[in-house]
């Protein structure tokens, strides 16, 4: 009986789990070429000494599990199982935990982004015409900051000049696409446009924000409309 | 002292190789016992509680690794069943902005198959301004599918107001995602210019038995 567990502990249990670690590390590194090649030499050397393991059973009815004089090698079994395994367990956490876990942090990121500086784009205060100019253009690249600043400018003069205000809120907002270095996000907010002596101006604006990761921070790339304005429209 | 010799000889001869030598020496059969149990030495050896360790390190390593392939597999359930949500509300949505005179009978009833819940039950009620505004406009209409992603945030402005909310979700889906989607539809007449129509729309997915229908329409106004 305690024989019947070394064999299987030692000749049968242990290769087996170094295999299927190394399966594993493979399936985890979507079988990339070199670990192809890793694994079939691995594998294969595996299975030719459970094959020598075997042979040497029915000759010297002695394995490495019922060896009592090769406890050493015994230990080294176990230890290079155990060692494939731990890999196998780091190759996971790497390759999969780490992924999604950024994924999902990037998507709540990304969109609390695109929705902070969509209402920056769309929000003017006449009293503080650069300031929502300045809270957009922050959460931008430079070269998009300093783009954003030059084309709203004069603009910003012109509405401060006119005394028009405009607030705009998110309603809704979705990731339709992100990578780890990339992402679009689809915000459609609810904005309101004052103007002295005249009705508040109520419109519903859909923009998609780009987003690209630049030294580990998400910064906004470009906000554009996803359906532009046309002389002749209505709204459903 | 020859006939005593003898009789310790003929008392060898059933005692084992080793133990014979230290007979020979003169060590007693108490003394013979501790020697024998310190050749077989401790139950466990240096070698055996390493291994022993290095098993449940496996062990453990095995779990941790079913741990992180479950967790992994959700969450590559989870991406590749939204897709399937925004492909389902997309597909959907499709038909709704494709609308024409023509065809406005066979697209209803392709929306009503598709929906469940409070949708479905009031669908003439829900469908009722997109149908007067297909059958008002005479037209042709090309609809198209500018941006569908699954609804991160939502803020309800209305809730604030004390408007109606939005409609419940049906209580025997196992799970509803709400898709924005943003669409355009042209509608072009023969005797006027063309009319773009912008639409901006969240719609509700639910999983009803493995199915995906359509729970919820609400426009973004």
């Amino acid at each position: 009986m305690r024989n019947a567990w070394r064999i299987f502990a030692f000749d049968v249990a242990a290769p087996l789990a170094a295999i299927a670690a190394l399966v594993l590390i493979g399936v985890a590194l979507d079988w990339r070429v070199w670990w192809v090649a890793v694994c079939s030499v691995l594998c294969l050397l595996i299975v030719e000494g459970m094959v020598v393991d075997f042979v040497l059973a029915r000759r010297d009815q002695v394995t490495v599990g019922t060896d009592d004089d090769g406890p050493g090698l015994r230990l080294a079994v176990v230890g290079l199982a155990t060692a494939a395994l731990v890999a196998a367990v780091l190759v996971c956490y790497a390759e999969w935990t780490v992924p999604d876990r950024e994924r999902d942090s990037n998507m709540a990121e990304v969109v609390r982004l695109a929705s902070n500086v969509s209402e920056a784009t769309a929000t003017f205060s006449p009293h503080d015409p650069t300031s929502s100019i300045n809270r957009a253009a922050a959460l931008m690249g430079p070269e998009q900051a300093e783009a954003y600043r030059n084309a709203f400018a004069k603009t910003a003069e012109q509405l401060a000049a006119k005394n028009v205000s405009a607030q705009a809120n998110t309603v809704s907002a979705g990731v339709e696409a992100i990578s780890p270095e990339a992402a679009s996000v689809a915000v459609v907010m609810r904005a309101v446009q004052t103007t002295p002596n005249a009705p508040p101006d109520r419109a519903i604006l859909a923009l998609r924000v780009t987003l690209s990761k630049q030294d580990g921070r998400w910064k906004v790339f470009d906000v554009t409309p996803i359906n532009p304005l046309t002389a002749d429209q209505g709204h459903s | 002292m020859r006939d005593m010799s003898l009789v310790a000889l003929s008392n060898l001869a059933f005692v084992p190789e080793g133990e014979r030598s230290a007979v020979t020496n003169g060590e007693s059969p108490a003394s013979l016992t501790e020697s024998a149990d310190d050749e077989r030495g401790p139950v466990f050896s240096a070698f055996g509680i390493a291994s022993t360790a290095l098993a449940l390190l496996s062990v453990a390593a095995v779990v941790l690794a079913a741990i992180i392939w479950s967790n992994h597999r959700e969450s590559t359930d989870r991406l590749r069943y939204q897709s399937r949500v925004a492909q389902a509300a997309a597909d959907w949505t499709g038909v709704l902005i494709n609308m024409n005179k023509d065809n406005i009978d066979s697209s209803l009833e392709k929306l009503h198959d598709g929906t469940v819940g409070e949708l479905n039950n009031d669908f003439e009620a829900a469908m009722q301004p997109y149908r007067s505004v297909v059958q008002t406009l005479q037209s042709k209409t090309t609809g198209q599918i500018n941006s569908v992603s699954i609804e991160a945030v939502h803020h309800d402005p209305d809730a604030r107001t004390g408007n109606a909310p939005s409609p419940p979700v049906p209580d025997f889906a196992s799970r509803t995602d709400t898709v924005l989607i943003v669409a355009t539809s042209v509608s072009q007449n023969v005797d006027a210019k063309p009319q773009t129509v912008h639409w901006n729309l969240r719609v509700g997915v639910s999983d009803v038995d493995g199915k995906l229908m359509i729970s919820r329409l609400e426009p973004i106004r």
